[in-house]
């Protein structure tokens, strides 16, 4: 069985973010950028999978820049087989990465497309979903446990009352959670093995795909600063605070 | 005619008339007073140019025509995506397992097991040896990497570094030195996860120590094979070590001896220092140790240089100072910038903000030497001088940085509550340490 592992560029979840003083977005010069942490815990799962014997191989996919290309390497490092760079200078946004995914999940007829539930740059959350719709295939979000059983997939999925747990039908989009798995470090040899291993390069044009612009940022701002709290000593202090600031 | 060209005029006249005095018949005096002559008209005709100059415009250009980026050959020393990937990988491991564990492996004179394996499982050893032999090397020396991946791991604690790099070491020599029987003897187990413990032997117990003049000596017995004698100090994880590298004097100069912890007449003992603690550093005395002629790394042969293997050992301890000196630096900038006396941040004065400063720039200096040495190593060129620069600003600087470290936090850098006094006596053993490690 083929896997397809979609994986994002995102800036590093250690980097203290700052927006540029203009509004425009955040900034990125001299920044670290990194695989985005739920798509890790996507491609680990791809890797446990494998292990199990119920994958055989592994393509990790992603659509963005030249430097996208690091990101593919460290999927390949991870241990995907190989690797496919939709190539697209531009702002790319969910539904046409989702175009572009569905076009080459079709193409290579992998049975399995896993994703991280969601990036944590744009926390958009709906990549995988619109793969599904666009395929009209079945999807499972936010799993917390992945089982392949030939032609079918239990998924556990973490909801409020506690585990729902779902069969889907393959081909399936499994968008994965926190709690799937905790990914391995990479092992210093497979770095260097990554660097053998072939990334081929398309662009949307090559999947029939058009950059759509569905939405427009207005402008990006920091959170606003917290005030200074105030120390308050018993209970009714407290209270007596809070209906003066109008809050109860 | 201008005031400043009338009065150009008169200065010439003036000096013409002394050019042609036959008192400067002298070849002293005309000698200097030509010079004089013509730095004074050479003046003023400069400054007459900046009164009457007119600048003519070439052909405009269709925009305006900058330098682009200049190729990295000189002064690039950024990683590869490589060297970065690596890096990333292992400074993730520091931080998230090193750390936590630090203080207690610093208690407990040790590293725990499962720590050494896990270091292991990341495939350090795998990468010192030849794809032939299972392993994952390149064709090239992997120094540079080397020094990246023992960087990475001291920033999350320099004495359980050691203890992870101890049989790295070992694997790198005889990748480097050893014959074809040696490295097929001893390098795939390298390979494997459970690496065999192992470590350089190099420092001895006496006063003014010198690497080039060993006590410790291996005499030929007449059977062809060596006796080794003599005391090794500070050797890390020596209780557990399987194998040892030990460095030992012969006849032709000081040389490394392969010597396996189940011969005959070693006797160890624990030997806890100020720093390197979690590295368990110990005592080995080598009472008439029987070796075989096989025992000699390189057996004589090839191009072993013990002045390049000292060098590079040197640059480990180099590399490891880094990477505790940067761990200073980033544990101190938010502690300063958080830590409130006297009603603001203590970052807000300057005896802190320039020491921090400092800290800054001096890491970078360390970081830059230790990279410059270990690019030459790598590239085969000379590079002993360049390490021995590197080595004494990295003792240096990196025992003030770990004092100032203590310092900058007050009462906590004294106290186990915060790691920077561990680095205070870890970064203290730089400029001591002879062998154990090897980039």
């Amino acid at each position: 069985m083929k896997v397809l592992v979609s994986v994002k560029r995102v800036v590093d979840y250690n980097v203290r973010i700052q927006v540029k003083s203009d509004g425009s977005g955040v900034v990125t010069d001299g920044v670290k950028f990194s695989m985005n942490p739920f798509d890790e815990i996507a491609m680990e799962e791809a890797v446990r999978l494998r292990e199990k014997g119920k994958v055989t191989e592994i393509v990790a996919v992603t659509i963005g820049g030249a430097k996208n290309e690091e990101t593919l390497r460290s999927a390949l490092a991870f241990g995907a087989d190989r690797a496919i760079h939709i190539k697209e200078e531009g702002e790319v946004q969910p539904l046409t990465a989702a175009k572009a995914f569905a076009a080459v999940l079709k193409k290579e007829g992998a049975q399995l497309f896993l994703c991280g539930k969601q990036a944590i740059d744009d926390d958009a959350n709906q990549t995988g979903q619109m793969v599904a719709s666009l395929l009209d295939i079945a999807q499972a979000t936010f799993a917390s446990k992945v089982e392949v059983d030939g032609s079918k997939a239990q998924i556990t999925r973490e909801i409020d009352a506690g585990l729902e747990t779902l069969e889907v039908d393959l081909p399936a989009v499994v968008s994965v959670d926190l709690r799937l798995n905790e990914p391995r470090y990479l092992k210093l040899p497979d770095i260097m093995k990554a660097k053998k291993k072939p990334i081929e390069t398309i662009g949307l044009g090559d999947v029939g795909v058009a950059v759509e612009a569905g939405t427009k940022t207005v402008k990006v701002a920091p959170p606003p600063a917290r005030a200074k709290g105030v120390m308050v000593k018993t209970v009714d202090e407290l209270v007596s605070a809070l209906k003066a600031k109008g809050l109860v | 005619m201008t005031a400043t060209q009338n009065l150009m005029g008169f200065g010439l006249k003036i000096l013409n008339r002394l050019g042609g005095s036959p008192m400067l018949d002298d070849p002293k005096l005309r000698k200097a007073a030509t010079a004089v002559i013509r730095g004074a008209t050479s003046t003023g005709f400069r400054l007459i140019g900046t009164v009457s100059r007119q600048f003519k415009s070439a052909p405009r250009p269709s925009k305006a025509l900058r330098p682009g980026a200049a190729g990295g050959d000189l002064f690039d020393l950024t990683p590869t995506d490589e060297q970065q990937m690596i890096r990333d990988t292992v400074a993730g491991f520091a931080a998230e397992q090193l750390r936590p564990a630090a203080q207690a492996a610093d208690t407990a004179c040790g590293t725990p097991k499962e720590l050494l394996a896990a270091a292991a499982e990341l495939g350090i050893g795998s990468m010192q040896v030849p794809e032939q032999l299972g392993g994952a090397a390149g064709s090239e020396r992997s120094v540079v990497t080397n020094a990246l991946i023992a960087e990475s791991l001291a920033h999350g604690d320099l004495g359980m570094a050691v203890a992870c790099l101890a049989p790295v070491g070992v694997a790198v020599a005889l990748a480097e030195w050893g014959t074809a029987q040696q490295q097929a003897t001893y390098l795939p187990a390298f390979t494997d996860e459970k690496a065999p413990v192992s470590a350089i032997a190099v420092l001895e117990p006496r006063p003014l120590f010198d690497p080039f003049k060993l006590s410790t000596a291996a005499k030929r017995t007449d059977a062809g094979g060596y006796v080794l004698s003599g005391e090794k100090s500070l050797v890390p994880m020596a209780a557990s070590a399987e194998l040892f590298l030990v460095a030992a004097s012969t006849p032709h100069g000081p040389a490394l001896f392969i010597v396996e912890s189940s011969a005959k007449g070693i006797h160890i003992t624990a030997e806890p220092a100020m720093g390197l603690r979690a590295a368990s550093t110990a005592r080995v005395r080598f009472d008439n140790v029987q070796l075989s002629a096989q025992a000699l790394l390189g057996a004589g042969e090839g191009d072993f240089s013990y002045e390049n293997f000292i060098a590079r050992s040197r640059l480990a301890w180099c590399a490891l100072s880094v990477g505790t000196a940067q761990a200073a630096l980033d544990y101190l900038i938010p502690y300063c910038n958080e830590r409130v006396a006297f009603g603001e941040p203590i970052s807000h004065r300057q005896a802190v903000a320039f020491n921090i400063s400092n800290i800054a720039i001096e890491a970078e200096g360390m970081r830059l030497l230790t990279w410059r040495a270990a690019a030459l190593a790598a590239a085969g060129k000379p590079f002993v001088q360049q390490a021995a620069l590197a080595r004494r600003l990295c003792a240096d600087k990196g025992a003030v940085i770990g004092a100032d470290a203590v310092q900058l936090l007050g009462g906590h850098g004294f106290v186990k509550e915060h790691p920077v006094e561990r680095w205070y006596r870890d970064l203290r053993a730089v400029g001591i340490m002879e062998g154990g490690l090897l980039l």
